[in-house]
């Protein structure tokens, strides 16, 4: 009943200030960061004793208050509140780095390994051939030559493979699960995360000889990738370097400190052209482990920080998606997602027995890695770059997958987790704190 | 063969143009932020502690040399993107001016000194205020009716004074036992004062001159602008009570507290009213609404210092001087009549009101420094684009730049006199209590020995050899 009278109040309050405000008044930023912070937090709230994640929660507040529902936060807005996505984005990447720890590593290392390549070779080649099969019912693909057909269908696949951390973060954090499933399934979404950069650049440079794109524009330099991934590892320990320092001899302020250096960390990464994800991760790994035991208190004055941002950064992902769009396109979707579930669920299965791994885990950790955001819908975007007119098409298919499973994503792992007895009372009482994120290396 | 020397300035021109190419604004909003941060936990309390200055002014002409008048650095364009963080920023010092005004202590307090601070506040808004109107009227040779909104804000800018001074000079409240002396209380209800005084007659100022048509309904009067203003602090606090519930956690409270104020400044600033004012409003309803204020307290505190060096930096990257003769008069005018206003003003008024026994008639010395609050309002109103803006900035500027450094040595100096016939009568009791004591000891053995509940209270590292047990126990 609270969180109603809240939303209302706030309904209120931005209707008031909109109709108080001059025709002259510009985009209030301000006001729509913090009106989101509110009202998302207060929605995810309110799913939550539907059993439903909060984050699911901050996505149905985005779809609601963004441009699809009541349009409190416009397009325009949504491109102002950008480097609020990029901060969480960091702060994801950093807080999941400094999730791992290097007895984990060893421990647990080849098994993660084994997963994530069985799982990814099985989905990519499903969701390929899945798209070839389907082509007749895409007008891009109806009636294309067979390279074109199978261009396109890799480079769908290559997108649609990629996992969450930011969800997988999330909900970690707020559910406070840490067992094997929890652990198993944010190592094998990190991994991952890695793997797909590579794997995205290799399906771009062999989609491009096989549909070569309008403009002619240039193609994959083997040089920028490899900058590309090793200049993130090298920026990002440097980085992690300069704060375990800070960590051993200051050690002071860490709830300002951590947000500087996620900013600092993304904002460098985007200067030097290296991945942002890969840097941050880096550099949370180096400062957990070289930080001389204050990593913990980094990490958690860290998610203190990161609660409002993370509330944000979902909601503006929730005022992207346009149900509008997806419904159409539900026919196509729908076999894609469930191919992609199947996809996991055999490769995770594979990849567990191979690695030896015990029923639990297997049947259970492939639920954690349906989620997709922002990591795909930035792949989306870059194949809607290369390829201007044709693309265009294949990136509204790849937001209307990546709406579905980002929605029920959330839901599927939180079920995992509950299936696993990972979700206990205790943690599920303990609340929406994100201080208690799980700790590394307790198994 | 003959070398020729490179000019520095090409040296310097080219290290610039090459640093504006590196410098994006992102990066520059986080270099802004750990100039602050390193400056709050390192410079300051070293300074603050080794030589009594308040430091913070600096950054003002360090945001001067880094802005567009000196290496440009940081363009008018950058400035434009840290709007948010401007006024997120203007808005904190609001709620930070309301957190000591929780009533249950303020009624412990006696009348006197608020009567004293109040009508000083008054004195010094009317006649700023006056002359001010006077000095821009003649210096840009236009009627005073169309210069007195800006020489209201320069009154309401005129009455704020730094509480950093004290703070570094005696200790924080509740810190520092000399801290209840009369004269240090009088010093505190004035700075109170002052700046509630300040926010509230900037806030009314502005509500004065706001012009914006709304879409859908008439146009609204002075007074219903000044009530939307404080709503927006009500409606700002209520919302943070509702969302916080009966947990306590501390990241509920930093997501209720940060979401409340963020859109409260927000919505103030999207209608052009002041987010100090609207802010201060909810400054109030949360520190007397609130069992414990504390926490809240300690996590404004935390930002408030980090925000106001991040505002002096942007503040003194937008700052554009005139090169007419007239502004400086403006600016000497208001340094030397503020400063006069409050050293006199002060004086008169305690004299009125008789409490020159005990907080003498020099303590108006104490509230000369300005502060975070005074470049809080001077910036709101020139990234406005109202009159006068840039001379009205440029008056609060220089008065900070000359006074915040020596905030601490003013405050000293007005309470020192003062004090020092205290610290003779608590030395000389000291003496007097030890020379009892002893002499009750050697008459009476055993007559002051603890008694068994204060040995058991004894802290654990005073050894017991010191409280020797009477023989009779032994």
């Amino acid at each position: 009943m609270r969180r109603l009278v809240i939303l209302l109040i706030l309904f209120a309050v931005m209707r008031g200030v909109f109709v108080l405000g001059g025709p002259t008044s510009g985009i209030p930023t301000l006001m729509l960061f913090g009106f989101l912070i509110l009202a998302a937090y207060s929605v995810g709230e309110l799913v939550k004793p539907f059993g439903i994640p909060k984050i699911v929660g901050y996505l149905i507040a985005g779809i609601l208050f963004g441009p699809p529902g009541l349009a409190y936060v416009s397009k325009p807005a949504l491109t102002e509140l950008t480097p609020v996505s990029n901060l969480a984005i960091a702060l994801i990447a950093f807080l999941a780095g400094a999730e791992l720890q290097l007895s984990e590593i060893r421990e647990r290392g080849a098994a993660i390994l084994k997963m994530v390549s069985s799982e990814l070779v099985l989905t990519f080649v499903a969701i390929a051939g899945t798209m070839v099969l389907l082509r007749s019912q895409l007008p891009i693909l109806a009636n294309a030559p067979a390279a074109e057909v199978v261009a396109f269908s890799l480079l769908f696949a290559s997108v649609a493979v990629v996992h969450s951390p930011a969800v997988t973060m999330a909900l970690l954090t707020e559910t406070r699960a840490n067992g094997p499933v929890a652990r198993y399934t944010l190592g094998v979404v990190l991994v991952m995360d890695v793997a797909v950069v590579l794997l995205f650049s290799l399906v771009l440079a062999v989609a491009r000889s096989l549909a070569p794109p309008a403009g002619g524009a240039e193609g994959v330099q083997a040089g920028a990738v490899l900058w590309e991934i090793g200049g993130s590892v090298l920026v990002g320990a440097v980085l992690g370097a300069c704060i375990a320092l800070y960590l051993r001899f200051i050690s002071r302020e860490l709830f300002i400190f951590g947000l500087l250096m996620a900013l600092l960390g993304s904002e460098v990464a985007r200067i030097l052209h290296v991945e942002t994800l890969l840097t941050l991760l880096v550099a949370g790994f180096v400062a957990e482990n070289g930080g001389g035991g204050r990593g913990e208190d980094l990490r958690h004055a860290m998610e203190r920080a990161a609660a409002p941002v993370f509330v944000v950064f979902f909601a503006l992902a929730g005022a992207k998606i346009d149900p509008k769009a997806v419904v159409p396109l539900l026919p196509i979707v729908v076999p894609v997602v469930l191919v992609r579930m199947a996809g996991i669920w055999g490769g995770m299965q594979l990849g567990g027995k191979w690695a030896g791994l015990p029923t639990n885990v297997t049947g259970n950790a492939w639920m954690g890695l349906v989620s997709q955001a922002g990591v795909a819908i930035g792949l989306a975007t870059v194949v809607a770059d290369v390829y201007p007119s044709r693309g265009a098409p294949l990136r509204a298919l790849l937001m209307a997958t990546i709406a579905v499973n980002e929605t029920i994503g959330p839901i599927l792992f939180r079920l995992g987790l509950k299936r696993a007895g990972e979700l206990t009372p205790a943690n599920v009482d303990a609340g929406p704190s994100v201080a208690a994120a799980p700790t590394a290396g307790a198994h | 063969m003959p070398v020729t020397p490179v000019p520095l300035s090409f040296i310097v021109d080219s290290l610039c143009e090459r640093l504006r190419t590196l410098m994006t604004t992102p990066l520059l909003l986080i270099l802004v932020a750990a100039v602050a941060f390193l400056a709050t936990h390192v410079v300051y309390e070293w300074l603050a502690k080794r030589l009594l200055i308040v430091s913070g002014a600096e950054y003002l002409v360090l945001g001067v040399l880094l802005g567009p008048q000196v290496t440009g650095l940081f363009t008018p364009a950058a400035i434009e993107a840290f709007q948010p963080i401007i006024i997120l920023g203007i808005g904190w010092m609001g709620v930070a001016v309301a957190m000591p005004l929780r009533l249950q202590r303020l009624v412990r307090i006696p009348a006197v000194p608020y009567r004293t601070a109040l009508v000083e506040s008054l004195l010094t808004f009317g006649v700023v205020t006056a002359g001010a109107t006077s000095a821009i009227a003649y210096a840009y040779q236009v009627p005073w009716r169309e210069v007195l909104a800006a020489g209201g804000i320069l009154g309401a800018i005129a009455v704020a004074s730094t509480p950093a001074g004290l703070d570094v000079a005696f200790g924080e409240r509740g810190k520092d036992s000399a801290r209840g002396a009369p004269v240090l209380l009088q010093i505190e209800v004035a700075n109170h004062l002052n700046a509630v005084v300040s926010v509230v007659a900037f806030g009314i100022i502005l509500a004065v001159m706001h012009d914006t048509v709304p879409l859908m309904v008439r146009s609204l009067t002075t007074t219903e602008w000044v009530v939307v203003t404080l709503g927006i602090g009500v409606v700002g606090g209520t919302v943070f009570h509702l969302f916080l519930g009966g947990e306590q956690s501390a990241d509920r409270l930093v997501i209720s507290l940060g979401g409340a104020i963020i859109l409260a400044s927000g919505a103030a600033a999207y209608l052009e009213l002041s987010p100090t004012l609207a802010l201060f409003a909810m400054g109030v309803v949360l520190v007397n609404s609130l069992r414990h204020p504390g926490a809240v307290q300690e996590v404004l505190r935390s930002g408030e210092r980090p925000l106001y060096y991040a505002l002096l930096l942007l503040a003194g990257a937008s700052w554009r001087p005139d090169a007419n003769i007239a502004w400086w008069l403006v600016i000497m005018h208001y340094v030397v009549l503020r400063t006069l206003t409050k050293l006199w003003g002060t004086g008169i008024v305690t004299w009125v009101n008789g409490a020159q026994r005990a907080v003498g008639l020099d303590w108006g010395r104490a509230l000369i420094g300005q502060g975070r609050l005074t470049i809080a309002l001077a910036f709101d109103y020139s990234r406005r684009g109202l009159p006068y803006g840039d001379v009205i900035f440029t008056c609060a500027a220089v008065s900070v730049l000359f006074t915040e450094f020596f905030a601490a040595r003013f405050v000293r100096a007005a309470a020192a006199p003062l004090l020092a016939p205290l610290e003779q009568i608590s030395a000389t009791t000291g003496a007097v209590l030890d020379t009892v004591t002893e002499t009750m000891t050697h008459a009476l053995p055993g007559f002051l020995q603890p008694t068994d509940s204060e040995s058991q209270e004894r802290p654990a590292d005073v050894p017991p050899e010191t409280n020797p047990a009477p023989p009779g126990d032994r």
